[in-house]
């Protein structure tokens, strides 16, 4: 590629130690909920234990991952790090942005084009990124947190859960994310892959480096 | 049974009879309304026996030390089921005319509840029949003073339909957080599955739907409203059980002239209450999720949509399966839901899209780039940006 051909990169910080590890603890536990769950909704299609087991270890996996989500909450709330989600704060900036992330994604990476985006510290996800991200972590995964929760003990919850409108909309909102999770699970390595050599972001992920280009701010 | 429904229907003709000569004889009609009969006739005979009976103190010593009360509350006993029969259909044994001078050789409470249990049979073979090879009927035999008799679930004097399962927490509420052991939501269960359905294996399974008014809880049919029959009767335009669609319809037309919201509450019944009997013992009872969590599981295929009547029995109209699962069930039937059981197809084929898409844009996209290679390649080499 022609930014990579004239070359000078940097190893700059993106990623600190608990992102890291809230985000791998987070996917194998995504991964894990994703396959109990399918087997305790699909008991009739899925044999890989019983429906006892995965309840449990649904159950168990689940309080897991709420815990970890405040690891990822409390960091991001209590250091400056959270500027990495709202590095434009024009809302019309960051829609165009967006769709010029988009473009490339469904046209200008076939041609070769560059990618719009250039990593920083601050900036390291692009537009696209940084809004969907948003939505997941602040809405999607709190729902699915929360309905399972209600679940976990209807009796307990029964107010909660008759607030929310009955045990019946509590159960479809938890399956509509988890549909929308499955969807997620697997574009997300995919598009994380798109980048060069593909395994660049996983190594971030791992190290907390990302090799970028050195470009003139 | 033949014989039982024959009393059955003969005694209810002989109440309505009852309500209408004498309430209307006393002007009351909308009193006679209330109820087939709200304090019915107790026959002369009956007064003369709770003429002594209906005394608190009476009561006799036994043998072995114990006292025997021998009092007879009369209210509850003529608003029971049994009301109008006499106190002779289960004491055949007691002659007026001796009575009460000629005593009887009673040896203990239990051997004495033993014996008068035996009477309940003579009307209701189907039931003692049930119980007999019940484990507590097997514990009784052995000589467990604890275990119920028919009386001990049903009462004696006071018995009126469905009330037996409340009694079962009464002698087994330390059993109950023991199923909290291996069964996750164990309370939840307690309130939507019937302790039968689980204890009584052999017997087939239903899921009723019924009309619950939040605080106000079970909604009893009122007398003067429309029937709840014939509500549903209307509802059901093609008069095969109520679809998705008719379901809806009935409860926008109950809660037309509802005082406050009405929503049907889902139970794990028995489809026929006198299959309750037969309760074995523990390690025969149903403890595979899957017969009910299982998508089209037993119990999920038959369904009634119901009411409390105004004698406490509940007045049911088939429904069609697919309501359980039917997109439409997220407003008709809010507030209930099992896993698998009512799995939605619609959420099905979301999930199926889902997992198209998640696999297929990006095998799409891959294959694009791939078809673009020598383009992008052709680009790098003319030394494009
Ligand atoms: C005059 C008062 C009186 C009347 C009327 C009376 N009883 Fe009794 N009943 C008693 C007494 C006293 C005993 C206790 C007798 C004993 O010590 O054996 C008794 C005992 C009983 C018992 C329990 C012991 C047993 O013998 O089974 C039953 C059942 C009973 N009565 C039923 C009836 C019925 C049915 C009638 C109406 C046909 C009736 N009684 C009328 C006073 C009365
Ligand atoms: C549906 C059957 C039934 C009818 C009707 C009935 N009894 Fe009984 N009665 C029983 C049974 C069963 C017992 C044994 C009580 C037990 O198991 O604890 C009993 C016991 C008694 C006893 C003994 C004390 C006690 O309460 O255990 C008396 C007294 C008595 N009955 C009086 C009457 C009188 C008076 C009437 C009519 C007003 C009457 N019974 C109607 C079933 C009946
Ligand atoms: C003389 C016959 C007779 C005897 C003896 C008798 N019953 Fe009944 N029982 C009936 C009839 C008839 C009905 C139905 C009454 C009605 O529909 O209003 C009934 C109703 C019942 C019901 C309510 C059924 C329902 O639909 O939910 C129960 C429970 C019951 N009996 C239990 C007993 C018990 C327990 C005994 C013994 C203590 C007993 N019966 C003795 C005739 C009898
Ligand atoms: C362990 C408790 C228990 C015992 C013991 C018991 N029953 Fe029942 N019975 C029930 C339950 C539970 C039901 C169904 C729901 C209800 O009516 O509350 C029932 C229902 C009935 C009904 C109504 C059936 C119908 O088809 O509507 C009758 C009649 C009855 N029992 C009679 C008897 C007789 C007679 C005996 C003794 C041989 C007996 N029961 C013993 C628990 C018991
Ligand atoms: C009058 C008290 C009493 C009532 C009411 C009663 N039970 Fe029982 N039950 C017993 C006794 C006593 C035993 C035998 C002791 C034991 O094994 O725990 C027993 C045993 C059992 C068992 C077998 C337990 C085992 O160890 O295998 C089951 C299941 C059961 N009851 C269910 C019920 C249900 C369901 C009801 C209500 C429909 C009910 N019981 C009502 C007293 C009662
Ligand atoms: C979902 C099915 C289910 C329901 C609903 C259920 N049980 Fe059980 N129950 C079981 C099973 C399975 C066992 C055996 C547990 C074991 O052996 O560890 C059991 C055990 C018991 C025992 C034996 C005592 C013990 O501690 O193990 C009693 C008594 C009992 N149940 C009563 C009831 C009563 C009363 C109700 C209704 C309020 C009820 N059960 C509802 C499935 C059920
Ligand atoms: C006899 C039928 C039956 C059996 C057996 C049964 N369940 Fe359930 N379960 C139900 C019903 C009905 C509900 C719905 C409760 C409601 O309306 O909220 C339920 C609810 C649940 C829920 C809450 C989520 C939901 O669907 O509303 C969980 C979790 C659950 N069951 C797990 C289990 C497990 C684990 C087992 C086996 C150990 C089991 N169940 C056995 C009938 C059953
Ligand atoms: C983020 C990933 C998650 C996915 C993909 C997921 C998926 C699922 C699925 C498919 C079901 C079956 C629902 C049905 O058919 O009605 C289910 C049930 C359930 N989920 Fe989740 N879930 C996730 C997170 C959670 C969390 C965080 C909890 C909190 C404890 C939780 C608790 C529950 C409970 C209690 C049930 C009912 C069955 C059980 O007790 O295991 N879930 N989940």
């Amino acid at each position: 590629m022609a930014q990579q051909a004239s070359g000078a990169t940097e190893r700059i910080y993106v990623h600190p130690l608990p992102v890291r590890v809230w985000h791998w603890i987070n996917a194998l536990g995504f991964i894990a909920l994703i396959l109990t769950g399918i087997q305790i909704r699909y008991v009739d299609l899925v044999g890989l234990m019983s429906f006892r087991t995965a309840v449990h270890l649904h159950n168990w996996i689940g309080f897991l991952l709420i815990a970890n989500f405040f690891i990822w909450l409390l960091f991001y709330l209590f250091t400056d790090k959270i500027r990495v989600y709202h590095p434009e704060l024009s809302p019309m900036k960051h829609f165009r942005g967006t769709l010029r992330q988009l473009r490339y994604y469904g046209y200008g990476i076939f041609r070769g084009d560059p990618n719009p985006h250039h990593v920083s510290v601050y900036r390291k996800f692009n537009p696209l990124q940084s809004m969907a991200y948003q939505i997941i972590m602040m809405l999607v995964v709190p729902l699915q947190f929360f309905t399972g929760l209600l679940l976990w003990d209807l009796h307990r919850f029964a107010g909660a859960v008759q607030l929310f409108g009955g045990v019946r909309v509590v159960a479809t909102v938890h399956v509509l994310c988890f549909i929308f999770f499955t969807g997620f699970i697997l574009v997300h390595p995919y598009l994380a892959s798109l980048a060069h050599p593909p395994s660049r972001h996983f190594k971030a992920m791992i190290t907390g480096y990302e090799e970028v280009e050195k470009k003139p701010d | 049974m033949a014989r039982l429904q024959r009393l059955d229907a003969t005694m209810r003709a002989a109440m309505r009879h009852f309500c209408a000569v004498v309430l209307a004889v006393a002007a009351q009609p909308a009193l006679c309304a209330a109820a087939d009969a709200v304090e019915p006739a107790l026959s002369d005979a009956d007064a003369a026996c709770l003429g002594c009976h209906s005394m608190e103190a009476l009561a006799r010593s036994l043998p072995d030390g114990e006292t025997l009360s021998l009092h007879v509350a009369a209210g509850p006993y003529a608003r029971s089921v049994h009301g109008a029969f006499g106190c002779g259909a289960c004491h055949a044994d007691i002659d007026a005319s001796v009575h009460p001078a000629q005593g009887k050789d009673i040896q203990s409470r239990r051997q004495y509840a033993i014996e008068r249990a035996e009477a309940c049979g003579l009307c209701h073979a189907d039931a003692a029949e049930r119980h007999a090879g019940s484990v507590h009927a097997r514990r009784a035999a052995e000589g467990d003073p604890l275990a119920p008799l028919c009386s001990g679930c049903h009462g004696s004097h006071a018995v009126t339909p469905r009330t037996a399962y409340e009694t079962c927490v009464r002698c087994h509420s330390a059993d109950l957080a023991a199923h909290a052991k291996w069964l996750p939501n164990s309370r939840t269960h307690h309130e939507v599955v019937s302790c039968a359905a689980c204890h009584a294996p052999e017997a087939p399974r239903m899921i009723d739907l019924r009309l619950h008014g939040g605080a106000a809880g079970w909604v009893v049919e009122q007398e003067g409203a429309t029937p709840f029959g014939e509500l549903a009767r209307a509802a059901d335009a093609d008069g095969d059980g109520l679809d998705a669609l008719e379901l809806r319809g009935l409860l926008q037309r109950i809660n037309r002239d509802a005082p406050g919201p009405r929503r049907l509450r889902g139970r794990v019944e028995l489809r026929e209450d006198v299959l309750a009997h037969g309760l074995l013992a523990r390690e025969e009872a149903i403890r595979a999720c899957d017969s009910c969590h299982r998508y089209g599981a037993e119990p999920f295929r038959n369904v009634t949509v119901s009411i409390v009547g105004t004698d406490g029995r509940p007045l049911r109209y088939p429904a069609k399966a697919e309501i359980l699962g039917s997109a439409l069930a997220v407003e008709s039937l809010p507030e209930f839901y099992a896993i698998g059981g009512t799995r939605s197809p619609f959420l099905d084929l979301l999930f199926l899209l889902a997992l198209a898409g998640g696999i297929g844009v990006p095998a799409g996209h891959m294959t694009l780039k791939w078809l673009f290679r020598k383009h992008r390649a052709r680009r790098a080499g003319s030394g494009g940006e």
